[in-house]
Formats: structure tokens, C-alpha cells, sequence
């Protein structure tokens, strides 16, 4: 890690937790997508947030549902 | 009389909004007036494309080796433009070698590209946005013009 050299460099330190760099990818979809559609200035950040609690949960959910049907359901189907 | 009323309503067609907006994403939207709004969406691609380029490190960017990625990517201007022509010139002529820690390795190199293909994409949504956009209509007013309506 001292060793590295931002921009030019990839960060390969994060390859045990890739999956956390879904929250600055929704941040940033959310602040362009909301700078467009929200009519209220007032709510703007409280909009943002909401949009990326919403996608991250949602992910989260399918991630979930298809990790228990890989790790539960296809096994059950392999059983004789 | 139906096609003039047509045609004074059709939303124009603001073409120098366009390409501004896609040399720097957001100024498209500052030009028409919409300050706050171009800032905002300056700041989301902005951010997107650091980040990524933080990441996957400049070989994200690379219109040789990952065209098809290149595709959504260059949506998001200049600037990714500018890291292709930077990585082409920098991180391509390496010895495989000194390569080696230069080029990002599977997350970071997909993490890197999805990054800046997402800010890419949203960009050409934010282009649509500007096909019909109206001068002079940011967030407050907008909110004014849909009042004055209801009242």
C-alpha cells in the first residue's frame, strides 16, 4: 500500500472488499440522476440519500437471494 | 394553424448545450442557466470518474484493449478522453515488466472501468435531459413555474 502510486497505479488493495465500492457507485449515479429530476432544492441531499440506501438494499437483497439459492436450494436439487 | 402551434410549442433543440455538456459534463445545464444544477451533475461524473480512475488506476480508460467499454466511457467527455490519450502514452509503450504494476488485475481493473463507464452513461442521460431543457429553469425556479401552474 506505501508503495502505491494513486491514479497511475491501481489500488489492488481493495480486491478482498470490492463489493463496499458499491456505495460510492450509487452515490454518484444518484447525485447525477436526482440533479435532474428533483424539483425541490430544499431536498435534494435527503433525496440522494435515499436513492442509494434504496439500490444498495435492493442489491444487497438480490445478492442475498442469490447467494441462499447457489449455497441452499441448487444442493437440495442435486439430492437424489 | 395546428402545425405553427405545434412548432411554437416543440421544446428547441439546444445544440451548443450539448457538445458543452459533453466537453465538461454539467456545463451544458450552467449555459442554459441552470447553475446549481450543472454544478451537481459536474460534481456526480466528476466524482465517478475519480473514483474510478482511483481505482482501476488510468489504465481504466483504454479504448484498445477494452473498445467496447470505451463506448459508454467516452460519454463522459473530455476528461476520459484525455485518460485514454494519458494511458495510451504512458502505461501502453511499458515493458511487460514495469507493466505489470501499472495495469489493474481483476476487481480493480473492473471495479475502475465500471466507474467511469457509469459516469459515462449517466452523462448521456444528463445530454438527453438537455435536448428539451428550457434556459433559465433551475431547481428553485423550476419549482416557482410548477406553482404559478397549480395556482
Amino acid at each position: 500500500m506505501l508503495g502505491w502510486t494513486p491514479f497511475l497505479e491501481p489500488m489492488n488493495a481493495m480486491q478482498s472488499w470490492w463489493y463496499l465500492l458499491l456505495i460510492p457507485l450509487v452515490f454518484g449515479i444518484s447525485v447525477i440522476y436526482r440533479a435532474l429530476r428533483v424539483e425541490d432544492y430544499a431536498i435534494y441531499w435527503q433525496s440522494v440519500i435515499i436513492m442509494t440506501v434504496q439500490i444498495v438494499l435492493g442489491i444487497g437483497g438480490i445478492a442475498i437471494a442469490l447467494g441462499m439459492f447457489v449455497q441452499w436450494v441448487i444442493p437440495l436439487l442435486n439430492q437424489p | 394553424m395546428a402545425n405553427n402551434y405545434n412548432n411554437a410549442n416543440k421544446p428547441p433543440l439546444n445544440i451548443a448545450a450539448i457538445i458543452l455538456g459533453w466537453i465538461l459534463p454539467g456545463l451544458g445545464h450552467i449555459s442554459l442557466g441552470q447553475k446549481r444544477r450543472g454544478f451537481l451533475i459536474m460534481g456526480g461524473v466528476l466524482f465517478l470518474v475519480v473514483c474510478g480512475v482511483l481505482i482501476g488506476g488510468i489504465d481504466a480508460v483504454d479504448h484498445k484493449n477494452d473498445g467496447l467499454w470505451f463506448i459508454p466511457q467516452v460519454w463522459g467527455g473530455l476528461i476520459v478522453v484525455g485518460i485514454d490519450v494519458l494511458n495510451q502514452a504512458l502505461i501502453a509503450p511499458l515493458p511487460v515488466v514495469e507493466k505489470v504494476t501499472r495495469v489493474g488485475l481483476s476487481h480493480a481493473n473492473e471495479i475502475g472501468t465500471l466507474f467511469i463507464a457509469m459516469a459515462g452513461l449517466m452523462n448521456f442521460v444528463v445530454l438527453l435531459d438537455l435536448i428539451g431543457a428550457v434556459k433559465s429553469e433551475d431547481l428553485e425556479r423550476r419549482r416557482t413555474t410548477q406553482d404559478r401552474r397549480a395556482s
